[in-house]
């Protein structure tokens, strides 16, 4: 045996020591990293771990028009809270809610069973009727509470619905302006939180922090609910008059850029949104559909000429056989046998395409296309809406003569209805392009003072100032002489442009008697202050041509919509020419202080109706200087005394 | 004395609950009276009493392994008694065979050196004793036992080329532990990779750091502890250091890390002044078994090991483990007394 030395049992001793302080120094090292380096990323976790979050709804922002009226807005709607521990008889109390709610007993007895402190029943128990509120409260069951929340309301039911939206269960914007603005419409949560202890009680020691909810804002639209309500009973109108698969109307102020209105058919109720296809609320037409334009697309190959000083209105003629042969390719006029010896007015008036071919093929097509890049076809107008479409244009490089001579009168492109707007309000605006915008002003709920106000975007001067005063006179022409004149508007110098487009068909091949048949106008044509565009699709029994079914639509919204929003009336524009069948209307004379005998010698070719008796005539429907067609009605009220007359 | 100081820390308890505070107060002033009392009992008493004491303390933790006889708390049949006067038989065990073994080596230290009569029946001494421990089970402090003794083997002389073929013996050894007890393996998982299972065997690691992390540099200040409300299970036990570092920061947990550094240089010293082989075979059994005891403990709780199931020395709510330790460190006083003279 060897003898262990002491020398060796004192180094090993030291050994031992030296050893106990690496491991020490590895220890403090390991708890520098914890509490220095992860440290901030566990503390975030740990606070969450925590805290207990009560969370307060903020109020979400009103959709208004522009003069304030409300669009969309919130009404109270309780939801059911469930506390589970305080239900004695679950079977019972799942029975009860599933006869007022209509889902079936089990899945409420699952959820009304679930170990929590509370739950909801998702999603029938959230936002539920008054008549269910009512049968709640009267159960009066134990630990079945009805809590305070609200859901959104659409005053105007289907109206506006595709730019409205709606929003879903838990107030979230899901579609339209209500998804667009679902931030700033849906304000920051509040919430109570406090430090609680792993069973959840609280720890009275520590601060609560307490960050109130911030209300939404509301939303101040362009949208002005008078021209809203009458493009909406002018569809309503179209649709039973028509029965189309589509139709498409938008209002906007070629001043801004602001959308006055936008509706289309089919629509939905926001509300009740689940009860049509999902094709039906995802797809807002007048954004979202892109088809050829036809004859409105003329405007822009007018536009183009015009600014390039190609054609002289008045003094430049062009003959029109009925065809135009280009590289080869016959395109025929829509007029057979074509419409003869035309100033160029007269080509725009009549559509006639063989002249508008001529029109391209002097232009060029780098020409041509630049205008129609420049006019912002082919890309998104930039609207504050989800889903908007950008249409197609031929690629430069494979455009050919008879590609060239399309384009010109509006076929072999797809265009959107919203692009076809804009390009035409900067056309008739002095040629400023806007970015379409339906956002105005947002304003607090509270102080209701403005917070931002949206100013307009003009994104480019396409076209000077006196090629749009020519625009404006030859389409003011088009409906006082031409195509659209089923537009016309007395007092309101209307101008606009028909158009019939061809649909493809599944196979490729345009469609046969199945059109797009639109119309763009605009009014007044000295100041235009509304641009307005109607689209039908597929209109059945009638003639598919714009000029006849959706011109005289948006006539009556143009007269409609300026008498509502009190244009001044014009009396300097074109008069309408007649062609037969239609007659030229009849001035009511003022007949009041007049003797009923006098009757016979002054009117001709309006019918009279008499009431009261009497020999002087008191009083008149319509007022004197209406203008009636020829054999209307004109009702007199008769009395004893003579009256002064209105001259 | 100079580490006196330390067992103050043994007066201080972090428990929340005055229930805990009273019972720790009362263990802390029997363990403070027995520790001056041992401090005056000349420590080559435990020497002449040693096989005796060892006879004990082998008795004993067989009796806890008889159902009805042992009483099981938190999955390990480790406690003997009644109520609030059970004792842990496996801390008896780890002082009584310190103190068993420093008289084996200092009375036969010259065998040490020879495989069959020294290193072999020491280790089958030591790996007995840990074998009963196991079978409660309880991996912590059979864990602080067999390195504690196996340090002292070492100090006493023994071949390094020993020590090697131990070291291979010890990975088998520690391959088959793992095997026969499948929560250990989930234990080490866990401490792996804690946030792959947050809510079953990494929640005490993620827990714990929950506790640390946030303490940083100066910690939440003394009583804030957040981890201690529920989150962090005992708390007052095996991972009080969490809850010290979360409240008293890092400076805190060096502060205390610094503590057990002096405690083992005080301990180192006063074995290489004490005046014979057994009181130096002794002091430094005492203070390698506080140290490493406190090492496992703390880097149990920063996640650097897996979870064992270990109390920190003077700090953990705990009346065997706290009278038991002064008890030691009264033993170690008194050896520092003689060695000054």
């Amino acid at each position: 045996m060897k003898h262990v030395s002491a020398i060796v049992v004192r180094k090993r001793i030291v050994t031992v020591f030296l050893f106990g302080l690496i491991v020490l120094a590895i220890i403090c090292i390991r708890l520098g990293y914890v509490q220095f380096i992860i440290g901030d990323r566990l503390m975030a976790q740990a606070n969450e771990l925590w805290t207990r979050d009560i969370v307060f709804e903020p109020e979400r922002g009103l959709i208004l028009d522009e003069d304030g009226e409300i669009l969309a807005e919130n009404v109270t709607a309780p939801s059911i809270v469930v506390v589970p521990r305080q239900i004695k008889e679950p079977e019972e109390t799942a029975s009860k809610l599933a006869s007022v709610l209509d889902v079936s007993a089990d899945k409420i007895y699952e959820q009304i069973t679930k170990s929590r402190s509370s739950v909801n029943i998702r999603p029938e128990g959230i936002k539920i009727s008054e008549e269910q509120e009512l049968a709640i409260r009267t159960l009066n069951m134990d630990g079945v509470y009805l809590a305070k929340d609200s859901k959104r309301h659409y005053p105007y039911g289907n109206y506006l619905s595709h730019v409205l939206g709606f929003a879903g269960i838990d107030n979230q914007g899901l579609m339209g302006l209500e998804l667009y603005y679902d931030k700033q419409l849906s304000g920051d949560k509040g919430s109570l939180s406090f430090y609680s202890d792993a069973k959840g009680r609280r720890l009275d020691d520590l601060a609560d922090s307490y960050r109130a909810p911030k209300d939404g804002f509301n939303l101040k639209t362009t949208i002005n609910s008078k021209v809203q309500t009458i493009m909406e009973r002018e569809l309503d109108l179209a649709v039973s008059k028509f029965n189309p698969d589509g139709a498409i109307a938008i209002a906007v102020n070629p001043k801004t850029g602001g959308v006055l209105g936008m509706s289309s058919r089919p629509n939905f109720n926001p509300e009740n949104y689940q009860e049509v296809d999902a094709e039906v609320f995802d797809r807002n037409l007048p954004i979202w559909s892109s088809y050829e334009p036809g004859s409105t697309f003329k405007i822009i190959t007018l536009a183009a000429a015009l600014e390039e000083n190609i054609v002289d209105l008045e003094n430049d003629h062009y003959f029109d056989d009925g065809e135009i042969a280009v590289g080869g390719a016959h395109l025929h006029c829509w007029k057979r046998g074509g419409h003869g010896s035309q100033t160029y007015l007269e080509v725009v008036q009549n559509s006639c395409n063989p002249g508008f071919v001529n029109l391209g093929l002097n232009l060029g097509k780098e020409k041509l296309f630049s205008y129609i890049d420049k006019f912002g076809f082919g890309k998104k107008t930039g609207i504050d809406l989800q889903g908007e479409g950008s249409g197609i244009l031929f690629k430069l490089d494979n455009v050919g003569p008879v590609e060239l001579a399309t384009t010109a009168f509006g076929q072999g492109v797809s265009v959107t209805p919203i692009q076809q707007v804009m390009a035409v309000a900067a056309a008739v605006n002095g040629g400023y392009l806007y970015e379409p915008h339906i956002a105005k002003e947002w304003i607090d709920a509270k102080t209701e003072q403005t917070v931002e106000s949206v100013e307009p975007v003009l994104k480019e001067r396409v076209i000077s100032e006196s090629t749009s005063k020519e625009i404006r006179y030859a389409l003011e022409s088009v409906v006082a002489q031409g195509t659209g004149r089923p537009a016309y508007v007395e007092g309101y110098r209307v101008g606009g442009k028909t158009g019939t487009a061809q649909k493809v068909g599944p196979d490729g091949r345009y469609m046969q008697n199945n059109h797009i048949v639109s119309f763009i106008g605009f009014a007044p044509a000295d100041d235009p202050e509304i641009v307005v565009y109607v689209a039908i699709d597929n209109p059945k029994n009638t003639v598919q041509f714009g000029g006849t079914v959706a011109a005289p639509i948006v006539g009556s919204i143009i007269g409609d919509s300026l008498r509502a929003m009190d244009v001044e009336p014009r009396t300097d524009g074109l008069e309408k020419e007649y062609l037969w069948p239609e007659q030229p209307k009849v001035e009511v004379p003022d007949l009041i202080g007049h003797k009923k005998s006098e009757i016979a010698e002054m009117m001709i070719n309006l019918s009279i109706e008499a009431s009261g008796t009497g020999n002087y005539i008191i009083d008149q429907a319509p007022s004197p200087g209406s203008k009636l067609e020829e054999g209307a009605q004109v009702r007199i009220y008769l009395g004893d005394e003579k009256v002064q007359g209105t001259e | 004395m100079v580490f006196s100081s330390s067992y103050v820390w043994a007066e201080y308890k972090f428990g929340d609950a005055f229930f805990y505070l009273k019972r720790q107060i009362l263990f802390g002033g029997v363990g403070v009276i027995a520790m001056f009392s041992i401090m005056v009992i000349p420590y080559s008493n435990w020497k002449r009493y040693s096989r005796v004491i060892l006879l004990i303390c082998f008795i004993m933790l067989i009796l806890v392994l008889i159902p009805g006889v042992g009483l099981v708390r938190g999955g390990a049949q480790s406690w003997i008694g009644v109520g609030a006067f059970s004792i842990q038989p496996s801390e008896f065990m780890k002082l009584g065979l310190i103190i068993f073994l420093s008289s084996l080596l200092a009375t036969s230290q010259k065998y040490i050196t020879s495989l069959r009569k020294g290193f072999i029946p020491c280790l089958l001494l030591v790996f007995t004793a840990f074998g009963l421990i196991m079978l409660q089970p309880d991996l912590g402090t059979g864990l602080v036992l067999v390195l504690t003794c196996i340090v002292m083997i070492f100090v006493a002389g023994a071949r390094l080329s020993h020590f090697f073929g131990l070291a291979a013996l010890g990975v088998i050894g520690f391959v088959l532990l793992i095997a026969s007890a499948p929560y250990r393996i989930k234990r080490i998982t866990a401490f792996l990779d804690p946030w792959e299972d947050p809510l079953g065997d990494g929640f005490q690691i993620i827990q714990s750091l929950y506790a640390i992390g946030p303490g940083g540099l100066m910690g939440l200040g003394l009583g804030n502890s957040l981890q201690k409300y529920f989150y962090l299970p005992e708390p007052q036990t095996d991972f009080i250091f969490a809850i010290l570092a979360e409240e008293l920061g890092y400076i805190g947990g060096i502060f205390i890390i610094g503590l057990f550094l002096l405690l083992l240089w005080r301990g180192i010293k006063i074995s290489l002044e004490a005046p014979d082989l057994f009181g130096r075979f002794l002091a430094l059994g005492i203070v390698v078994m506080l140290t490493i005891q406190a090492m496992i403990n703390i880097s149990v709780v920063i996640g650097l090991i897996p979870v064992t199931g270990i109390t920190l020395p003077f700090l953990s709510y705990g009346g065997s483990s706290l009278t038991l330790t002064l008890c030691s460190v009264g033993i170690l006083l008194n050896i520092s007394i003689h060695s000054k003279i």
